[in-house]
């Protein structure tokens, strides 16, 4: 069977499920098995969808901009933060209590203390989402730096090369694959993050969308909301495994 | 190399002494190979040649020649970087020291026998062809020695008599210098022209053999009489620092050279 014949053939088990289960929703949504005001039908979802006054396309783009920003400043902090980490055995020390102190305090006890700080504002969202997504990074650039060949590194002193370069020459590209791992999960991280602090304060996004469409019970809004939240996601994850594929082509693994 | 003695501390504190009192010279276009049973120093001897680490004890003297003092380091488990393809990791030292020398990266191809394997990922290869990348990448610079830590550990003897074969023919094609470490007391008087026998931890010389064979050699030489003598000698004298019940009559033996 030609490649794309396959792979078709091989979605069909997940897609035949899902049909599967939004034929079930609809049935007892529609019928009143399970009341509308709790579950709305896919139907009503769509409908909502399309009638509804809400411009999906810019409250989708606030909170995309959130989770990008976010997570482009939390990666560049967390390599940054691998590399010192990884360097010297003090520094180490010094600065791993910290580092693990902001990840093991959840986010909606700290969003209020960053609001209050720096504003209720856009940038105390990008401060969360900076908050959860740099832990993976430093975490998985930090064990790519570290578990680089010796005999690669004895090599290059060999021909006297010289710290920069065998950083830039060894040290980096060996850790590409377990910095990727470190991103793929911060993007998801980044993701809840820009929602989660939506949910404490905002005037905008779909996290906000949700909150809000909960409180005046407009239950099939705030399911649009998270189905477009869930396909983001979806799509971001994607975009960081596309971009692994391109930076690593030699690597077998994903 | 004279009197050379090397002492170090280990991880758990502890200071061991790998070499003691070795000497020997090596002339150029020699090849020298080294065996001697395992822990006792061999690689540190290997390590100390290329001029990183100073050995405690003893001098090391280069003769002159014009030019840097180059190594090519060949690993026991070829150590090649797998984000680069066969020819940049071949391409490897030139980029470092600053030579842009693309001929010299497809000639060392063609003399290991991979060409029109450039692009190909270390991990798209089997273990014999990754231990010919490593051979390149200590060729392509023209190094002024050759140093390899038991290149063909671990390689199955078929393969492993076609690389020492290759190697040979390679070596001498390019009038290099070698040094090499090995466990395979057949590898070590195939490949050599000298070879140095080495005792127990602390490892020091304790019999030198000259293989009077020529240069280039093909598998008839290993049941040649000079061939199956040398052999003969380095495993008497490795003998007895076995202990082993049959050897019982005297386990201690002194050095002699």
């Amino acid at each position: 069977m030609r490649g794309y014949a396959r792979k078709i053939r091989d979605q069909i088990p997940v897609l035949g499920t899902l049909v599967i289960v939004v034929i079930v929703w609809q049935v007892t949504t529609q019928y009143g098995i399970v009341p509308q005001y709790l579950l709305p039908s896919p139907t009503n979802i769509i409908s909502t969808y399309f009638k509804s006054r809400v411009d999906w396309a810019s409250q989708t783009l606030v909170t995309l901009r959130e989770i990008l920003v976010g997570f482009a400043l939390g990666t560049a902090l967390g390599i940054g933060l691998a590399f010192l980490v990884a360097e010297s055995k003090i520094v180490n020390k010094v600065l791993m209590p910290y580092i693990v102190m902001t990840q093991v305090l959840p986010l909606v006890a700290i969003a209020p203390i960053i609001y209050i700080t720096f504003g209720f504002n856009d940038t105390s969202r990008i401060i969360l989402v900076i908050l959860i997504s740099f832990f993976p990074v430093v975490i998985g650039t930090e064990t790519g730096l570290i578990d680089v060949d010796k005999n690669l590194v004895y090599l290059m002193q060999t021909l006297g090369a010289g710290e920069f370069k065998i950083f830039y020459k060894i040290r980096l590209p060996n850790s590409l694959p377990h910095m990727f791992d470190g991103l793929r999960i911060s993007m998801t991280g980044a993701t809840i993050g820009a929602i989660v602090a939506e949910f404490v304060s905002s005037n905008a996004g779909l996290g906000y969308l949700i909150t809000t469409s909960l409180t005046t019970y407009e239950i099939a809004t705030s399911f649009v909301a998270v189905f477009i939240l869930a396909a983001l996601g979806l799509v971001l994850y994607g975009a960081v495994t596309l971009a692994s594929r391109v930076l690593m082509p030699w690597f077998k693994g994903r | 190399m004279q009197h050379i003695g090397k002492t170090y501390d280990t991880i758990t504190g502890e200071t061991v002494e790998a070499l003691r009192d070795v000497s020997f010279d090596l002339k150029e276009e020699e090849v020298l190979g080294i065996v001697g049973p395992s822990g006792c120093g061999k690689s540190t001897l290997l390590r100390l040649m290329t001029g990183l680490e100073p050995p405690t004890n003893g001098q090391i003297q280069r003769g002159e020649k014009t030019g840097r003092f180059l190594v090519g380091f060949v690993f026991q488990d070829s150590s090649l970087a797998r984000w680069r393809t066969v020819y940049e990791n071949i391409r490897l030292p030139l980029e470092v020291l600053g030579r842009k020398d693309e001929g010299s990266v497809k000639k060392v191809i063609d003399l290991v026998g991979l060409s029109g394997f450039e692009k190909a990922y270390p991990s798209e290869l089997s273990g014999g062809m990754q231990r010919r990348v490593a051979i390149a990448r200590a060729l392509v610079h023209q190094p002024t020695v050759l140093l390899m830590d038991e290149p063909f550990s671990g390689v199955d003897e078929i393969t492993k008599e076609v690389l020492q074969q290759d190697l040979n023919y390679l070596i001498r094609t390019l009038a290099a210098t070698a040094v090499f470490v090995t466990h395979d007391i057949d590898e070590a008087v195939y490949l050599s022209d000298q070879v140095l026998v080495m005792s127990n931890r602390p490892g020091t010389i304790i019999k030198t053999v000259t293989v009077n064979l020529p240069k280039v050699r093909d598998q008839s030489i290993r049941t040649q009489p000079e061939f199956v003598s040398s052999c003969a000698i380095i495993r008497e004298k490795l003998q007895l620092l076995r202990p082993t019940t049959a050897t019982r009559q005297s386990n201690e033996e002194k050095p002699d050279t």
